[in-house]
């Protein structure tokens, strides 16, 4: 990536305090991401993907939420460090937030159509009419039908998909630096899916917007990101650029990923592989590789100590956590 | 008349949903064709695939399959029989021979209950209602030997619902499931909720089943990739209406509805080459609505190849080839 950094996350660790004891639901995250970049996060749930871009945003819960430790660089400010209002102005209109559960996130008492105008009007300093003229045409844009006589309706009167659609068009209207899509499609049709991918993806080359998209479905990854991490137990386990994941996976736990995915073609196998085991407890995590007890390459020193980051690639930033790959046994 | 080879035969089902105005004086505004017109037929040891868009009615032709949801018109036959002719307590008996396996499996276990009495409640009810005779400790034996036969350890027996992960939870629900020895599993979205590597597990967990208990399976899930792997033959719907229908490998060399074509265009592909070269059919327009009667086919806004026709009368499903059905006037009809 030859484009400026516009978000740095160094070191976030952000935990949760329960009955149970302290869950470490971030543990030490660092990443860059560029202008026009668009970032994938993949992992088992439960990893850590919501709560790492949560945090970016100062959106965690507290308590029981608390970001414990690191800093995140917004073109050079640690947003960690700004105040309550700094963070507001921010959020919507240089870093818009896609949320993995729309019913919590519209207002339930306001047509839909003025809770798009109004991030309009907001950030583009638009009047009412023409921010209204334009909350129906981002409607029209990400496929709601009837899209004139549905803008006066409430968030309740519309299907899951569709009021995830206008999350969508809430965050796309304000032209964000930065766009964080959390399962953005997940509750969608493949065919509306694409529609809205398409979307994003213009959006990303014509404004050079910089995307976080999280999700499950490696086929989205495989179309829409440059950049890949892949998470497990509160950590990026693996970093690459997207061909290199696809093709040359280095940590175990991404390629049992890539070999459970069923594929179209019916060519694959008549059982699918599915990693062994289930994720571990993210209370009282022992100093070894959280993935170990389901590794098929385990060794020793898997058990005994926390696989340090190996950087593979300066250029690309390519990197793995796994003793397979550190530098001592890699010469090995 | 239903074929002796088939367990299910579905005939003309319609269910339509009314919309109803007015605060005091309700009225009857105009009707949601939720399912408008379905048939289909699966034979014994066969798993159908369903899939459509969001909304096309496939959760409510399960419902009405499984008789939880009364058919506007149409029927059901299960092995021959006519399950809405059946007496209440006939029904009762004959829910021995279907269960349904839903998408969410928190929502739809009792959160108060224990594992083990989650999958023994079918049998303790068909018990105490003398439709089958097991006694409490045949009961508890066999909800424990599911558990086992589900990949659930013993020591989850008094752990609650919460306690588990989702695809646990999914166990649980296929578990009881299974407790009556059904020969029609009716499974919603079985692994749409759930991440790949579990969701590989519970796909190879059902396979399993199906050889071992002789399963026949009508399968709903909006991913294509997981249909493709799970099923025999596959039926594409499409505001109400089934579209497209014929066996998995057909479907995949050979789809003819436009809709269907544009379906599996929009399937994301694991592989970033691949991603890059491919040309996606975008589909353009409105997504129709299942409350307006449509005069011609309901597709044909959105249809890259609509014609003159296809606004004068809705085509219906007819043979293209030997073994694949379609509804579109590309291939033939009036
Ligand atoms: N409010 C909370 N209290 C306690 N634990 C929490 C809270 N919110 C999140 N966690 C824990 O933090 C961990 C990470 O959660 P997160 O939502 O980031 O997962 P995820 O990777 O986004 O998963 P999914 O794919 O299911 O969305 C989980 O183990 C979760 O249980
Ligand atoms: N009880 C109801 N009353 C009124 N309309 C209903 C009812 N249940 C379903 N519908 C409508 O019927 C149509 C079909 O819904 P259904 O749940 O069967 O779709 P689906 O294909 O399962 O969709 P999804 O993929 O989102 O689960 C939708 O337009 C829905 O809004
Ligand atoms: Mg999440
Ligand atoms: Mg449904």
């Amino acid at each position: 990536m030859s484009e400026e950094s516009i978000l740095r996350v160094e070191g976030l660790v952000t935990q949760f305090s329960t009955d149970r004891g302290l869950v470490k639901a971030v543990d030490g995250i660092s990443f860059d991401l560029h202008r026009g970049e668009t970032l994938g996060i993949v992992g088992e749930s439960g990893s850590g993907k919501s709560v790492t871009n949560l945090s970016i945003l100062r959106l965690v819960q507290s308590p029981p939420g608390n970001i414990a430790a690191g800093k995140v660089l917004f073109q050079g400010q640690d947003l960690l460090q700004a105040s309550e209002e700094e963070v507001r102005l921010l959020r919507g209109k240089n870093i818009s937030m896609i949320f993995q559960d729309p019913l919590t996130s519209l207002n339930p008492v306001l047509k839909v159509s003025m809770q798009i105008a109004e991030a309009i009007q907001l950030h583009h300093g638009l009047g009412r009419k023409p921010a209204k003229a334009k909350a129906v045409e981002m409607m029209k844009l990400i496929g709601i039908p009837d899209a004139e006589r549905r803008a006066d309706d409430y968030p309740h009167q519309f299907s899951g998909g569709m009021r995830q659609r206008i999350m969508i068009a809430m965050a796309l209207s304000c032209n964000p630096d930065i766009l964080i899509a959390d399962e953005p499609t997940t509750a969608l049709d493949v065919t509306i899916q694409a529609q809205i991918l398409e979307l994003i993806k213009s959006l990303s080359a014509k404004d050079k917007t910089a995307v976080i998209l999280i999700t499950h479905d490696l086929g989205v990854v495989a179309g829409m990101c440059d950049t890949v991490c892949v998470m497990y137990a509160g950590r990026i386990v693996e970093r690459a650029p997207v061909d290199e994941l696809f093709y040359d996976p280095k940590h175990p736990y991404t390629r049992g990923l890539l070999d459970s995915i069923p594929s179209v073609d019916l060519s694959g196998p008549d059982r699918l592989y599915s990693i062994p085991g289930a994720p571990p407890n993210l209370i009282d995590l022992p100093d070894a590789c959280p993935f170990a007890p389901r590794c098929s390459r385990v060794m020793e020193v898997c058990t005994k100590a926390t696989p340090p980051e190996t950087v593979l690639d300066t250029a690309t930033s390519r990197s793995v956590r796994c003793w397979l790959h550190t530098k001592e046994n890699q010469n090995a | 008349m239903p074929d002796s080879q088939n367990l299910l035969d579905v005939r003309g089902l319609k269910v339509h949903f009314p919309i109803e105005k007015g605060i005091i004086f309700k009225r009857v505004a105009g009707w949601v064709r939720a399912v408008d017109g379905v048939d289909f037929s699966i034979k014994k040891g066969e798993a159908l695939g369903l899939v459509g868009e969001s909304g096309c009615g496939k959760s409510t032709t399960a419902m009405a399959v499984a008789q939880l949801q009364t058919a506007t018109a149409g029927q059901v036959f299960l092995e021959g029989r006519d399950l809405a002719s059946l007496s209440a307590k006939d029904l009762r008996a004959a829910r021995k021979d279907f269960q349904l396996v839903f998408q969410d499996p928190y929502s739809s276990l009792d959160p108060r209950q224990k594992a083990q009495d989650i999958i023994a409640e079918p049998l303790r009810i068909f018990a105490k209602n003398g439709l089958i005779t097991m006694d409490e400790a045949a009961i508890q034996r066999e909800s424990l030997s599911l558990m086992d036969r589900c990949g659930l350890s013993a020591s989850f027996a008094t752990r609650y619902p919460h306690e588990f992960s989702g695809g646990q939870r999914q166990r649980i629900g296929i578990a009881r499931a299974l407790a009556l020895g059904p020969k029609l599993i009716i499974a919603d979205e079985p692994v749409s909720a759930l991440d790949v590597s579990i969701q590989s597990q519970i796909l190879n967990l059902l396979k399993d089943l199906q050889k071992d208990f002789d399963l026949t399976f009508l399968f709903i899930a909006h991913d294509l990739a997981v249909i493709e792997y799970f099923c025999t033959r596959i039926a594409v719907m499409y505001l109400g209406r089934i579209v497209e229908i014929t066996d998995a490998a057909t479907m995949a060399r050979n789809p003819l509805h436009p809709y269907t074509k544009a379906l599996l265009s929009a399937v994301p592909l694991p592989d970033p080459r691949k991603e890059r070269s491919r040309r996606r059919i975008i589909l353009k327009g409105d997504v129709p609505s299942p409350s307006i009667e449509y005069k011609g086919c309901p597709f044909r806004e959105r249809c890259p190849q609509a014609m003159e026709k296809c606004a004068l009368s809705p085509p219906s499903l007819m043979q293209a080839e030997e073994g694949h059905q379609v509804s579109c006037f590309l291939y033939g009809g009036a």
